[in-house]
């Protein structure tokens, strides 16, 4: 019995000091997409912890919609996970708080750093580095070729100007009596779809959301109103537009269903009817951003951050060069369905393989970032709720920006 | 006082100044056997007194606090006074658009609510075979989660594919944007949550109707009362202390609705059915203004107090 009892001891206290040789790191993903999560769980980690046998790596994978939520609570407890992931308008408000590390002194001996060129720059805030991009994403005109051809439009060559998009938008619109059976153009009616898609039109008519030192709101210029004014026109006077956006059916999305001829969509939603409407997506092009004054448009990047209270910066930092290597993040960009930083894997098989990831891939020299402001998502919803009212004609578009700056510059002011 | 055969006259405290806190506390403390009784029945409720202390008192109080502070959960909470509060009820029209619509929706659920209620309780307050799956089916929603019957709902209300629209069509009278009009969304609501609401207040209704004596009732026959004049002379007046509870408690229901605003329609459209519960968590949970979301809670928290005390005053009055 003694012997029992003192085997079991001796193995409980080897067990335990095992555990003890190991750091664990804690890492959290944005989103749920279940290939990602399959492709972590099976290869990534088991081969990270392989190589690595000091660190012990803990993955979660949060939701969008609880991401904000549950690291603000993670802060305020003073719980944090090492490392967490979200979208680059995010920076400002961590660092302010000062709830970032910064991650020059790790950056600056990195050999892998020239590999991300530009993009590297989008974690970049005051003076410092503090999030690295895993995966981009872009808003680009989607459409349809049968659909073009249906309504007598080249589907070789997309809108490239703001005229041509109203003449297309006007072809594909299919109506009976006063309700639309295709709308020629959907816009999303509300949140923050309605602002990401109104932002490429502001900055293609020269505008910008707020000022250079960020200190006041810019979008009501008359730039501004030129670029609300012409989405509301395609509602109000082309009628190639419902006020309604349209909904998928089921797992399918509107232009897979032909409910509408060409809307804004990021590619996740190609990774979607691939999946849901194969037989459609061979009729699937994307377009690049139209030109006016610029011919700018909206992408922007969800990368790690490490948490300034990580147990082990050194350690967390291998975890995240791990992550971030040319092999990992083309897996991870694969399974998403989404951009890589990398310029290495600008040609990837998946993206070489996909004519319309390819696009998206060329118009990242057009992409530019939400504003990197620590009140970003108030702004952002004060911003979508004018944009709304203006969009179903409550408003008119100078009343609406105009509504809408006045309450910016009270919330910059406090 | 009262008279006992062997003690003489006892000066005892009455009922209502047991009920004072510090007298009654000064009653059960002084005598050893009434302490001891005390402090017995103090140990049993402990654990929930903890519980309640911990996530219901505590919080509460800490709330209270925060709602005189600018605080975002990344930097401790900053004094600020009653900032807060002053900006809230003179310089936010979307606290006012909020309280608007949930004083709509509240007094739009409640008549609705009593009136199907009551009907559903007297349809089923008969001793018939079978009566208990009438009362289970119509008691079913109820018991139903609130997210689940918000996703079914989201499906009946769809513009294209909603069953609701299809029939209408069918009929050529539709299709209705039931969740996407602004003008219609908020009564799509109240549908939904009368449909999910009308069980609960049945079954109360139910045992009130049960409690009616009998007695009356045919006494009212006999005067050759009719079923209309029966149920105004008799039903109604008995069961008001019943609607009197379920208004009460409806309205400190319906003024805290969150679930299926959250679930539905986000607030929208155009703020159209953002009520002054999903205000409190988009301040909290999206721009982290957890100040300010504890301001509108415990401003909510007044009005639903004063709404419940003008509540009982009102229907004490009237009796």
């Amino acid at each position: 019995m003694r012997k029992f009892v003192l085997l079991t001891l001796v193995l409980v206290l080897t067990l335990s000091t095992a555990s003890f040789a190991q750091t664990p790191i804690r890492l959290w993903f944005a989103g749920t997409p279940q290939a990602l999560m399959d492709l972590m769980y099976d290869e990534i980690v088991p081969a990270f912890e392989a190589a690595n046998p000091d660190i012990k790596l803990e993955v979660e994978f949060v939701p969008w919609s609880e991401l904000s939520t549950k690291l603000a609570t993670s802060f305020a407890a003073g719980v944090t996970p090492d490392i967490f992931m979200h979208g680059q308008a995010a920076i400002a408000e961590f660092v302010e708080s000062n709830q970032l590390l910064p991650l020059d002194e790790f950056i600056a001996d990195w050999p892998d750093k020239d590999d991300f060129g530009a993009t590297l720059s989008s974690g970049y805030y005051k003076d410092a580095t503090y999030f690295i991009p895993v995966f981009g994403a872009g808003r680009l005109l989607v459409y349809r070729a049968d659909t073009f051809r249906e309504a007598g439009l080249d589907p070789d060559n997309p809108p490239t100007t703001w005229d041509e998009l109203v003449e297309a938008a006007k072809a594909l619109t299919k109506k009976e009596g006063n309700r639309f059976i295709r709308q020629g153009i959907d816009f999303p009616q509300d949140g923050i779809d309605l602002q990401q898609v109104w932002a490429p039109f502001l900055w293609q008519a020269g505008g910008d959301f707020l000022t250079e030192d960020g200190t006041a709101a810019a979008f009501n210029s008359p730039e501004g109103v030129e670029s609300l004014q012409f989405m509301m026109d395609f509602i109000h006077k082309h009628g190639a537009s419902d006020v309604r956006t349209a909904q998928p059916v089921g797992n399918v999305s509107p232009i897979a269903a032909d409910l509408v001829g060409m809307i804004f969509e990021v590619p996740g939603v190609l990774a979607q009817i691939t999946t849901y409407s194969p037989e459609v997506y061979p009729e699937i092009r994307v377009a690049l951003p139209t030109k006016h004054v610029t011919q700018d448009t909206l992408y922007s990047f969800s990368g790690f951050m490490m948490s300034r209270n990580t147990v082990d910066k050194e350690k967390a930092w291998r975890v995240m060069a791990y992550l971030l290597s040319a092999e990992s993040l083309e897996k991870i960009n694969e399974a998403m369905a989404t951009l890589p930083p990398r310029l290495s894997l600008a040609e990837a098989d998946f993206i070489a393989e996909d004519p319309n990831l390819k696009v998206y891939v060329e118009a990242m020299q057009f992409g530019r970032g939400n504003p990197n402001h620590p009140r970003w998502v108030q702004i952002r919803d004060i911003i979508s709720r004018y944009l709304e009212r203006a969009m179903r004609g409550v408003m008119s578009a100078q009343e609406a920006l105009d509504e809408a700056a006045k309450e910016v510059n009270r919330l910059l002011a406090e | 006082m009262r008279d006992s055969p062997k003690l003489g006259r006892i000066p005892l405290p009455s009922a209502l100044e047991r009920m004072l806190p510090m007298r009654g506390f000064l009653y059960y403390w002084k005598n050893k056997a009434r302490r001891r009784t005390m402090l017995t029945a103090y140990l049993f409720i402990l654990p929930v007194l903890i519980y309640s202390i911990a996530f219901n008192f505590g919080p509460m109080f800490a709330s209270f606090y925060l709602s005189f502070t600018r605080y975002n959960m990344l930097t401790p909470p900053k004094f600020i006074g009653l900032a807060n509060y002053v900006r809230v009820l003179t310089d936010d029209p979307v606290f006012w658009t909020a309280l608007k619509n949930t004083a709509q929706y509240a007094l739009q659920v409640l008549p609705l609510n009593i009136a199907i209620s009551l009907s559903l309780a007297l349809l089923v307050n008969r001793a018939v075979w079978g009566i208990a799956v009438f009362r289970t089916i119509y008691y079913l929603p109820v018991v139903t989660s609130i997210i689940a019957v918000s996703m079914i709902w989201l499906w009946l209300y769809d513009y294209n594919m909603g069953l609701i629209n299809l029939v209408l069509e069918r009929f050529g009278l539709g299709p209705i944007d039931w969740l996407g009009d602004p003008r219609l969304a908020l009564h799509s609501l109240v549908i939904m949550r009368v449909w999910k609401g009308v069980g609960w207040n049945m079954v109360i209704y139910l045992a009130g109707l049960q409690g009616i004596p009998q007695i009356l009732y045919e006494a009212a026959e006999i005067d050759g009362a009719s079923a209309w004049k029966k149920f105004t002379s008799i039903t109604w007046p008995s069961l008001r202390p019943v609607t009197v509870y379920i208004i009460i408690m409806g309205t400190i229901s319906t003024f805290q609705t969150f679930g299926e605003i959250y679930a539905m329609t986000g607030g929208g459209p155009l703020d159209s059915t953002t009520t002054v519960g999903f205000l409190i968590y988009q301040r909290a949970f999206q721009y982290y203004s957890m100040g300010e979301a504890s301001t509108v809670a415990f401003i909510l928290f007044g009005i639903i107090f004063g709404l419940s005390l003008i509540n009982m005053q009102f229907f004490q009055g009237i009796e």
